[in-house]
């Protein structure tokens, strides 16, 4: 017998995972249950399934959703957290939705896109529904993101946005409303993309069976489009990004990557006669597309907020001009302000000939008598917020409930009512719907929001077939915002018909890693230049401290101390008495967790933060890496550190700097991006050696041995002289054997190398040093060693490391650069 | 009134600048009341890039790249200009501020010269409720605008301290209210806050005031400098200038070079420029009132 929709009544016995499921609660709407307690149908199939797997082994499967999670490095920003980063929030349920009802809602979403594009196109473009009388002037001139310099302009007029996001919940009845437009820069669809390559993982069986709409095409598609609007066919695409320390910068680094756009900062641009560049390591670079998730305000210091430093001054410009395409449009966000969504109903029913599909939340704009006579009158039991973002007496920019202001807050708000109503809205309540959670070993009903996203494509607006759901915490709406410790859930949009309804989409979401698009931008090859220096030096002062832990017995004590003295001078340790070189427990925990500079976990931090700068440049496997490193730099300091534990953490991360080391050769492609991480290592590894060499050259054997030891040259060293350790032949090994992957000259042919493959900007000082000391260490003797030469050549390193700088990161000369 | 305005401003850098990017806001338009007869701009050294154009309010603006390392920038303008009296006796003196505020955000008008702009906070300006309070004393139920603004104008010349000291270029207008001291700007911006706050829209001047005094008058303050004073949208009559630093009414001693929602919009110089380095600046204005040779102007 098979089983039916009825076989899940209450009455019929449910699953034990739905045993205590109540619908609501408060006699809402739940998704996954209608009020007489049976399962919907677009519910079905996945309860079966789910109950099939039953809760134990269901909660390991979403265990392996977290954990590809946490792998992958997927994080959200919470602002006002000294930490700051947190792990990705997922909710193990989707969001289920069936294809009838989503053609219904995609219908409704790019409806409202269109509307509010023209709307968008009029206020940029002549305010003809204004002077008509159509349409309050303050519509447009209340809001801070009307960007005046941009009304009127001769560049892209007619679509101010393309690419468009709406959060929508469910009311108690079931139907779809619109709670916000979000026309700035929507985010969200990068972690769509992440929440689903979680969930196929957990899923994977279930995610196959069931018809679901794949993302990547919706991709795609708004890709090719953005690539369509280049005029210059050298032109870059760029995704613009306030940086690392924005909420969503995970996202945008995900998102660069994904698409095969340059990530750029405003530092990475400059504008040169009415057009945009990207400064790179081959020179400037025409960029005339450039998806904006940076809010216009910021974009350029010179004609908006003047204090911003995530700008690029002229691009207002160059944008004006149709130089550049910004999607969205400088002052998209406009449509944003909450008096829009008080006149959204009428303008768009005038606009389309018909009411909107989906109805949107019942919003009252202080601007005109009967709306301020609503607010007054039912001041208490509405939402009331800023009409344009500034902030109001006991609210500030957000929402509060009338009833819940104090004295003072609620009369001064009744007087701004009656001076500048203006300023108010004021929104119904609503009181959403419910979708299950899994929440320990079973589902519970919890309120949720959800984000669809669309595109402009070219002819016309397409609908991302899922979406960007957050979960309420408790059973209050109001916390569904992650930054209020919500959760996030993908959402399926799932078809009874067979696969073919999905035909149009590419049959994977698994992400294309497109590699280096085109020139490597300045500050990338900066940061990728240190992080190699930086990663090369953490490996360094490891092997030195590890060395001084192996040689703690009393007859080596003279040798611990001048590591020690090592570690100090080169700034690992502090100072200490020179009688006195720390023990042995103290040693290991201050090198590796001290708070000098070039302590192991500050060299590593200062690693990882310029990682994070780049963090569009490496593949999921070597974020997983970094991801590692960050984990032991957030290990607990203990007071003291028994010197087998330091021991342990020390290989830790010579294991972990091995592993990011390999996948950087085998995984970057050998592009210019490689060269400047190579770079950076090399020359930080020809420092070292050299000045090890100066340190501890010597005939004595335990220096000889502890050179070798350093310079991983033991083996090579035994292989190849059978007498015991000299330091003649140490130093021919360790300073200008070519052959040796260890050795200072070794390191210089590397760079040479580098520097001849890098794009030539004309500037050949950081090449003719390298060829210098290229020839200086082939025709030195080690016999006849000047023992002035190691110090001299780690100097020149040190000079070299300046110059390349100098020669092919900024190789622009001085006009118009940092 | 004929007025030779020459304004020379100096940027020195203690070190030298690589490259950098202007907007020059220095040059005045013709617009009512105010003839350009000549005008012209010397950028020092001289930019790799120069375009000019106009701003949303109709202010006319200098676009300039320097390219190559510079330790001294100049801006100098010079201009002539005529000014001819306004006719502010128009009648509808007696309109009530609170017509003027409903007509103000009902107008269905949003080009340079529409009152809207200037209703709503600004960057500089935002709604302070405190100020709003202190205005609200010159505005009665039912008071006649222009009356009741002379009012406020004049409280503000005698309840504020003029002193360059106490405030700066970037102060808040809550601030230096709170203080009860400050410049051009922030009587300016105290007054706009003021107006807004009840409604009625008020924009931002800067300009010139002639430097020296006819014989027997005493010499205005704000006069060595750029001025920045306060103009009203009064419904039908248009907009009206008010001088809340003197506490007088905008007249032919006003020179009008930009306006803009507060210093923001007009300030007579934004540049970025690509360097850590320290600067100081000096700026030295002079108006001269010329003999009119052509009377028949």
């Amino acid at each position: 017998m098979s089983p039916s929709p009825a076989s899940h009544r209450r009455e019929a016995g449910l699953p034990a995972i739905l045993a205590a499921y109540r619908s609501g609660g408060r006699g809402a709407w739940d998704a996954l249950m209608d009020t007489g307690g049976a399962v919907r149908p677009v519910w079905q199939s996945f309860i079966d399934h789910v109950a099939q797997i039953g809760a134990s082994a269901l909660q390991e499967r979403f265990a392996r959703a977290d954990a590809h999670l946490a792998s992958s490095g997927v994080v959200h920003r919470v602002y006002g957290d000294s930490d700051g980063v947190r792990p990705w929030p997922l909710s193990h349920m989707p969001v289920m939705i069936g294809a009838d009802e989503w053609s219904h809602l995609a219908a409704g979403v790019i409806e409202r896109a269109e509307v509010l594009n023209a709307l968008l196109a009029d206020a940029y473009g002549g305010s003809d529904l204004v002077t008509r009388g159509i349409i309050p002037a303050a519509l447009y001139a209340g809001s801070p993101e009307w960007a005046r310099p941009m009304v009127d302009a001769s560049g892209d007029v007619k679509q101010p946005l393309r690419f468009y996001a709406v959060d929508l919940a469910r009311g108690p009845d079931g139907q779809w409303w619109v709670m916000s437009d979000r026309t700035q820069a929507p985010s969200g669809a990068g972690y769509a993309l992440e929440n689903r390559l979680a969930m196929a993982r957990a899923l994977p069986d279930l995610y196959r069976h069931l018809q679901i709409a794949r993302l990547a095409g919706f991709f795609q598609n708004f890709r090719s489009h953005l690539v369509s609007l280049k005029r210059n066919p050298d032109g870059r695409l760029g995704l613009m990004s306030p940086g690392p320390l924005n909420e969503t910068y995970f996202e945008h680094a995900y998102l660069a990557n994904y698409l095969g756009f340059v990530l750029v900062e405003g530092e990475d641009l400059v504008v040169r006669d009415g057009a945009l560049f990207i400064r790179t390591v081959a020179g400037l670079q025409p960029c005339d597309v450039m998806w904006r998730r940076l809010d216009s305000d910021f974009t350029d210091p010179l004609e908006l907020n003047t204090r911003s430093r995530l700008g690029v001054p002229g691009l207002l410009e160059a944008a004006r001009r149709g130089a550049v395409t910004l999607a969205n449009g400088i002052g998209s966000g406009l449509a944003e302000s909450r008096a829009w969504m008080a006149m959204m109903p009428a303008l768009a029913a005038r606009h389309l000939g018909h009411p909107l599909r989906l109805p949107t939340q019942a919003t009252w704009w202080g601007i005109d008598e009967t709306a301020r006579r609503i607010i007054h009158d039912r001041f208490d039991e509405l939402l009331i917020g800023s009409a344009f973002g500034a902030p109001l007496p006991g609210i500030g920019t957000g929402f509060a409930p009338g009833g819940s202001l104090g004295v003072t807050d609620r009369a001064a708000l009744l007087a701004r009512l009656q001076n500048r109503g203006v300023d108010i809205v004021a929104q119904e309540k609503l009181a959403t719907a419910t979708t299950p959670v899994f929440d320990k070993g079973e589902l519970t009903p919890r309120p949720f929001v959800l984000r669809v996203f669309a595109a402009f494509t070219g002819s016309g607006w397409e609908v991302m077939p899922g979406g960007f759901a957050r979960v309420a915490e408790s059973g209050d709406v109001g916390s569904v915002s992650l930054q209020r410790g919500g959760r996030s859930a993908d959402v399926w949009v799932v078809s009874d018909q067979p696969v073919q309804a999905m035909s149009l989409l590419r049959g994977t979401d698994t992400p294309r890693i497109r590699r280096s698009p085109g020139a490597l931008p300045s500050r990338a090859a900066d940061n990728l230049f240190w992080l190699g220096r930086y990663v090369e030096r953490t490996e360094f002062m490891a092997r030195l401290a590890r060395a001084a832990l192996a040689r703690t017995a009393h007859h080596e004590s003279f040798i611990y101390a001048a590591i020690a003295a090592t570690l100090t001078s080169w700034g690992a340790l502090p100072q200490f008495t020179p009688l006195q070189p720390p023990a042995p427990s103290e040693l290991g925990r201050v090198a590796l967790h001290g708070e000098t500079s070039q302590s192991i976990m500050a060299l590593c931090r200062a690693a990882l933060n310029a990682a994070s700068i780049i963090r569009d440049r490496f593949s999921p496997d070597a974020w997983r890496v970094l991801n590692e490193l960050a984990a032991m730099t957030q290990k607990p300091l203990t007071e003291t550190l028994p010197e087998v534990e330091a021991d342990d953490r020390m290989r830790d991360v010579l294991r972990v700097l091995a592993a990011f080391a390999g996948l950087a050769q085998e995984n970057m492609n050998r592009l210019n991006g490689w060269r400047f991480l190579d770079l950076g290592r090399r020359i930080e590894r020809g420092i070292g050696m050299a000045r090890l060499i100066e340190r501890f050259a010597s005939d004595d054997p335990w220096a000889c041995d502890l050179l070798l030891e350093l310079g991983d040259s033991t083996l090579t060293y035994r292989l190849r002289y059978v007498d015991m350790p000299e330091r003649i032949s140490v130093t021919d090994l360790l300073m200008l054997d070519p052959a040796n992957p260890r050795s200072v000259a070794f390191q210089m042919d590397r760079i040479a190398d580098h520097l001849a493959s890098l794009p030539q900007t004309g500037a050949h000082a950081a090449a003719g040093l390298a060829a210098e000391w290229q020839a200086a260490l082939t025709n030195a003797d080690a016999h006849l060693f000047d023992q002035a030469l190691p110090g001299e050549c780690a100097a020149g390193l040190l000079r070299l490391s300046e110059l390349i700088i100098v020669d092919h990161v900024r190789p622009n000369g001085a006009g118009g650069n940092s | 009134m004929r007025y030779s305005v020459r304004q020379t401003t100096d940027y020195t850098y203690s070190e030298p600048v690589p490259s950098s990017r202007h907007i020059i806001r220095m040059e005045p338009v013709t617009r009512a009341g105010q003839e350009v007869v000549s005008h012209r701009l010397t950028i020092l050294p001289r930019p790799s890039e120069r375009v000019e154009g106009r701003d949303f309010f109709g202010n006319r603006v200098t676009h300039i790249a320097i390219d190559g390392p510079h330790d001294r920038f100049s801006v100098t303008v010079e201009a002539e200009i005529r000014i001819t009296p306004t006719v502010t006796d128009a009648g509808g003196e007696d309109q009530s501020w609170e017509a003027i505020a409903a007509a103000a955000l009902s107008a269905p008008m949003i080009g340079p010269d529409a009152p809207i702009h200037h209703l709503f906070p600004s960057r500089m300006v935002p709604i302070d409720t405190a100020i709003t309070a202190y205005a609200a004393e010159s505005f009665l139920p039912g008071r006649a605008l222009l009356a009741a603004a002379c009012d406020l104008n004049a409280r503000i010349k005698s309840d504020f301290i003029y002193d360059p000291l106490a405030t700066a270029v970037d102060t808040d207008p809550s601030h230096a209210f709170a203080w009860r001291r400050g410049v051009c700007q922030d009587f300016a911006h105290i007054m706009i806050a003021g107006l807004r706050g009840l409604g009625l829209p008020a924009a931002y001047v800067s300009g010139w005031l002639r430097t020296v005094a006819p014989d027997g008058e005493m010499r205005l303050e704000g006069a060595d400098a750029t001025h920045a004073w306060v103009s009203i949208w009064c419904g039908d009559q248009g907009w009206v200038g008010f001088d809340p630093t003197n506490g007088i009414r905008v007249g032919t001693d006003h020179i009008v070079l930009a306006t803009g929602r507060d210093y923001a919009d007009v300030a007579p110089l934004d540049g970025v420029i690509w360097s850590a380095t320290g600067h100081s600046l000096a700026v030295a204005v002079d108006v001269i009132p010329v003999v009119e040779h052509d009377l028949d102007a």
